[in-house]
């Protein structure tokens, strides 16, 4: 599993962390009983104060996405499928928030925006 | 978090002759926090760091270190603290590395011998060299050893990544986000350049002129700093309450572009009842937000 933290994102370490993970799980690069990186092992890889890592995978424990393995470390719950409705659902909502947030800063509507985007998806399956 | 503080000052000054170095200064570093002290040179950073050890006089106010005053029990906070000083140079200039490692060892009972000789290999310390010898960046990294090695609870580390070229800096953070997963630390870093230690910081403190002028978690200070682009009708006016809020603003035709402290919600309403349409709210870098409050406009 990769890692990417956006400086120029304005949101808590902790919660990019946490949406680094759950994307992975999405996508399938982290998949049900896979280890994830240690809290040491990712504090050093993104050169964050360890109890920010800690803070991340407690709150996705406690979502019960991941769960801890006592003196082994921090595992993909089983329960957890590639590509959950809901998980897809959320992560989508995610997106369509950053295009919104960047229509705004540009004057578009909403509207606008849906517009464009489907127009877009239409001439790009037509290609 | 257990809410003790392994720093606090309280009305801290300190002067040099006329010179205000410090004025009244209530600094506040939780136990187990990353704290970034911001600020020019010459804003006090380093003032504070050698109140805390007790190298430098305080004219009133107190600190405290882990509860203890600074002053009444200098022997013990020490001992707690791994210290990287501002300057370069060393009092030892005559010894060789392995002779002044020997020496601190002897010097802290907490001394891990097995991790200093780790960290001698990770710092690449030569340790036959003379510390006399020492380029700038070798001597940050000898430092570093003798800082870390007794795993103090407490680091104040005063421009640490001075004189370290970039891939020993990265090098360096990287291995104290190791150091701090292994070893439960409170780190207060002084530097005038955040963005170097940005990711690491959980509290941020801006100095200037000797006066604590924002002291807050990072993501209260990326939440509640941000900038507001807004569009305005000609000859616009911003509202008095917003005028001592702002921290820089620039203007182009009927746009602004303004930097504001306080809720984005509060702030966005007030602009909209004032009669600005805000376009955009963006989240500023953490040394965009922190340098905002060294801002010439601050209280304008």
């Amino acid at each position: 599993m990769l890692v990417n933290l956006d400086p120029n994102d304005g949101r808590p370490l902790y919660l990019q962390i946490m949406d680094e993970v759950r994307r992975a799980i999405v996508v399938g690069t982290l998949r049900a009983e896979d280890p994830l990186p240690s809290v040491r092992e990712l504090a050093a890889e993104l050169v964050v104060n360890p109890r920010t890592v800690s803070q991340a995978y407690q709150e996705l424990e406690r979502e019960g996405i991941v769960y801890v393995r006592r003196g082994q470390g921090t595992f993909v719950s089983p329960s957890v499928r590639r590509g959950g409705g809901e998980r897809r659902r959320n992560l989508a909502r995610e997106v369509a928030k950053r295009a919104l947030l960047e229509a705004r800063r540009n004057g578009l509507d909403t509207e606008e925006l849906v517009m464009a985007i489907q127009k877009l998806a239409a001439e790009e399956e037509d290609k | 978090m257990s809410g003790a503080f392994a720093v606090a000052t309280h009305g801290l000054s300190v002067r040099y002759g006329s010179k205000t170095a410090l004025a009244g200064v209530d600094l506040r570093v939780p136990e187990g926090a990353v704290y970034v002290l911001v600020g020019a040179n010459g804003a006090g950073k380093s003032t504070t760091m050698k109140v805390l050890l007790n190298l430098e006089r305080r004219d009133a106010g107190r600190a405290e270190v882990f509860g203890l005053d600074t002053v009444a029990r200098g022997p013990e906070v020490r001992a707690q603290v791994g210290y990287i000083p501002e300057s370069h140079e060393h009092a030892y200039a005559w010894m060789t590395c392995g002779r002044l490692i020997q020496h601190a060892a002897a010097h802290y009972p907490a001394w891990d011998h097995a991790y200093a000789g780790h960290l001698i290999e990770v710092f690449g310390i030569g340790l036959q060299r003379k510390v006399a010898t020492l380029s700038k960046g070798e001597t940050r990294r000898l430092q570093l050893v003798l800082a870390l090695a007794h795993r103090p609870p407490l680091l104040l580390l005063d421009e640490p990544t001075d004189g370290l070229d970039p891939v020993v800096r990265n090098r360096t953070l990287a291995h104290l986000a190791e150091h701090l997963a292994d070893t439960p630390t409170t780190v207060l870093i002084s530097t005038h350049h955040i963005h170097e230690v940005e990711s690491l910081a959980d509290h941020v403190g801006v100095l200037r002129e000797g006066l604590l002028v924002a002291q807050m978690t990072r993501d209260e200070l990326r939440r509640t700093v941000v900038r507001y682009r807004i569009e305005v009708p000609e000859g616009w006016q911003p509202p008095p309450e917003l005028r001592t809020a702002g921290l820089r603003r620039s203007h182009a035709g009927r746009e602004a572009q303004w930097t504001l402290v306080g809720e984005p919600r509060d702030v966005t309403a007030r602009l909209a009842g004032a009669g600005a349409t805000v376009r955009e709210v963006a989240p500023l870098s953490l040394e965009e937000a922190a340098l905002a409050f060294l801002a010439e406009e601050v209280s304008a």
